[in-house]
């Protein structure tokens, strides 16, 4: 099987998050990147699909060089090869443009099965380049798989359980397709120590943006810049809720007890009652 | 192009019409359609469901775009994206709105590519641009940032807008019905619904409830759930949980509340045995009152919530979910 996977490098979001000075972006200085933690999980299903069934694992980034360590990752945990494109202004062209340049590029590697990738990056949050994919390639997609049950590689289908509003549901979908993950799914694997030995001699094609032909693409020339995106931010506000912090702690230790535990419960109903009103 | 604005219906699998398609009328009525001199209009796509053209124009709708179609039954992303894409390239309206729900998170991107239209993902707030065009707010970076976004000049402009975050405003209309014309060819409905298993529930919706109490980890099991259960059924609230509860099989995936599951902003969220993580938060820090349940002093949501008891469920939460039964009872 040839399966595919789409990784993303972000800005790790458990950080403190500050807007830069020109007041529509965020400052990224001091911030670390990150292999988007949804990709992970796409990176772990598609090895263990090749484990199953045989194959190979091909890895496709689209950034600047940093994202070279998110795609060493990928490979240290067992992918083969990988695909870089590259180039700084895809941070602000829109999913529609990012789409189509992925598409493409997956285009000129011939057959595939399956394309894996996350539900969505945790910086950006936007959750629509994968899926933009599939429509630039022709294929269906099956977004927030929480299991796949089956890959069928000979009978060119998968079997995949999605979670909705109110229940789940269990689809077949013919191959080749594109599945995006949400957590859980999977338990990504660490790299080991060899695998990261060896990712450093696996095949890696670079594709330059300035390469791309943009008009094959049916993009117009200022596509990948900012003046061509589709939507822009234009601003970036950090929101601030002040909270109360009223926190009831027993009298000798932090935990209440006994009788404590009656009289917080009570104090408790008279803040959201009569301080609060939520209640 | 013509200025029309769209709200696209968001349906319950019962068919019912979900409640931020009410909210997307009022809301895009007011700050979308009037600003840009646009016909305020619904679309209604699925099997059998001509029969809410009536509820849409409760709420503003003066015109109805229907697509009834049989296989439009049960969830089908294909069918759907083929039947708003051909809508959309026939009638060419400025403005396409729907519900970020899992439906709507699964075809809108998916339709924007195929019409090549700019999208944004579940909005907080919509209005019109200084160039006339859509502008919106959304949370980013795990719901610590707000972007503002200004579409391009570039038709149609799309989005999903988050669940309870506008109110649903009555204002008859009596809207003309305009039949969509969309022929589906079932060869191109690929993906096939082996299983749809769904659940009765007789509680809010996450998304939609007032008040949501949620559990973490430190429930312990799915017996234990009966405590959320309790307190959730006193309250008339919804019932949610952290990933590490639906990880450990004490409640289904569905009750996710968080960056990966449902976003939520009640005007009451009781979160109880929660360390209150980054991911957790991006779903529900935006509620206008938290209130934590923790034996850890030290358990991070202390620092981020309004009321807390430092102490354990299991001695803390039984009286306090009688008082609130007999303090409700009382009325
Ligand atoms: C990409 C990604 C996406 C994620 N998405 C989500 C998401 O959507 N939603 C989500 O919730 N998480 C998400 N997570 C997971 C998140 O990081 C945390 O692991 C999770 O929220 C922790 O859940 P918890 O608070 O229940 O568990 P813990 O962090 O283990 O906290 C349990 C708490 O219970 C308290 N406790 C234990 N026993 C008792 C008792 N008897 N009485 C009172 N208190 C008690 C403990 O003091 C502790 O504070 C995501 C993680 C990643 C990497």
């Amino acid at each position: 099987m040839k399966i595919l996977v789409l990784v993303s490098q972000t800005q790790d979001t458990e950080a403190k998050i500050q807007v830069s000075s020109s007041g529509d972006s965020i400052d990224t200085g001091g911030m670390k990147w990150i292999m988007n933690p949804y990709d992970e999980f796409a990176v772990e299903e598609a090895i263990q699909t090749k484990e199953k069934h045989g194959g190979e694992v091909v890895i496709i980034s689209v950034g600047p060089d940093r994202v070279l360590e998110t795609i060493r990752q990928a490979l240290a945990m067992g992918a083969d090869s990988a695909v870089q494109i590259k180039g700084d202004s895809f941070a602000e062209t829109d999913s529609f443009t990012v789409g189509k340049v992925i598409g493409g590029e997956i285009k000129k590697l011939g057959d595939f099965d399956i394309v894996f990738t996350g539900m969505k990056i945790i910086d950006e949050e936007s959750g629509q380049v994968g899926v933009q994919v599939a429509e630039e390639l022709g294929i269906p997609h099956v977004s927030l798989v929480s299991k796949v049950i089956q890959v069928d590689p000979a009978g060119k289908k998968a079997v995949c359980q999605k979670e909705i509003d109110g229940g789940h549901v269990t689809v077949e979908v013919p191959l080749p397709c594109l599945i995006t993950c949400p957590d859980a799914m999977n338990e990504p694997r660490y790299a080991s120590l060899p695998g990261i030995m060896k990712a450093k001699k696996k095949p890696l094609t670079v594709v330059n943006a300035e390469d791309l032909n943009l008009e094959e693409l049916g993009l117009s020339a200022q596509a990948l810049g900012k003046e061509g995106a589709r939507v822009k931010t234009t601003q970036i506000k950090v929101p601030e809720i002040e909270r109360k912090l009223t926190i009831i702690k027993g009298s000798d230790e932090p935990m209440v007890k006994g009788e404590e535990v009656e009289r917080s419960a009570e104090e408790l109903i008279k803040l959201l009652r009569e301080e609060a009103k939520v209640i | 192009m013509s200025n029309e604005v769209w709200v696209v219906a968001d349906l319950k699998i019962d068919g019912s019409v979900r409640k931020v398609t009410f909210e997307a009328l009022s809301e895009a009525g007011n700050k979308v359609a009037g600003k840009l001199g646009g016909k305020l209009c619904g679309v209604l796509i699925g099997s059998g469901v001509s029969g809410h053209a009536a509820e849409l124009g409760k709420y503003g709708a003066e015109k109805v775009y229907v697509v009834d179609n049989d296989l439009l039954k049960d969830f089908n992303t294909e069918g759907y994206t083929i039947a708003l894409s051909e809508l959309i390239k026939k009638h060419e309206p400025a403005v396409v709105i729907g519900g970020n729900t899992v439906f709507g998170q699964d075809y809108f991107p998916r339709v924007a590519a195929r019409v090549g239209a700019g999208v944004t993902m579940d909005a907080i707030s919509i209005d019109i641009s200084e160039q006339n065009t859509l502008k919106i707010e959304r949370f980013s970076h795990s719901s610590k940032a707000i972007p503002t976004q200004v579409f391009h000049q570039n038709y149609p402009m799309m989005t999903t807008v988050r669940p309870n975050s506008f109110k649903a405003v009555e204002n008859p209309k009596d809207p003309e019905i305009v039949e969509g014309g969309v022929e589906i060819n079932p060869a191109d409905i690929k993906t096939k619904v082996i299983e749809l298993q769904t659940k009765e529930s007789d509680r809010p919706e996450l998304t939609e409830a007032e008040r949501v109490i949620s559990g973490g980890r430190g429930l312990g099991s799915e017996e234990n759930f009966k405590y959320i259960y309790q307190l959730a059924d006193i309250l008339g609230a919804a019932a949610g949980a952290t990933r590490a509860a639906v990880d450990a099989g004490y409640c289904p995936y569905d009750m996710q509340v968080g960056q990966t599951g449902k976003a939520v902003s009640p005007n009451l969220y009781i979160a109880i045995a929660i360390s209150g993580s980054v991911q957790h938060f991006a779903g529900m820090g935006s509620s206008k009152v938290i209130v934590a349940i923790n034996k850890d002093p030290d358990a991070p949501i202390f620092q981020k919530c309004d009321y807390g008891i430092v102490g354990d469920l299991f001695d803390v939460l039984p009286p306090f979910t009688e008082k609130v039964r007999s303090l409700i009872a009382e009325g």
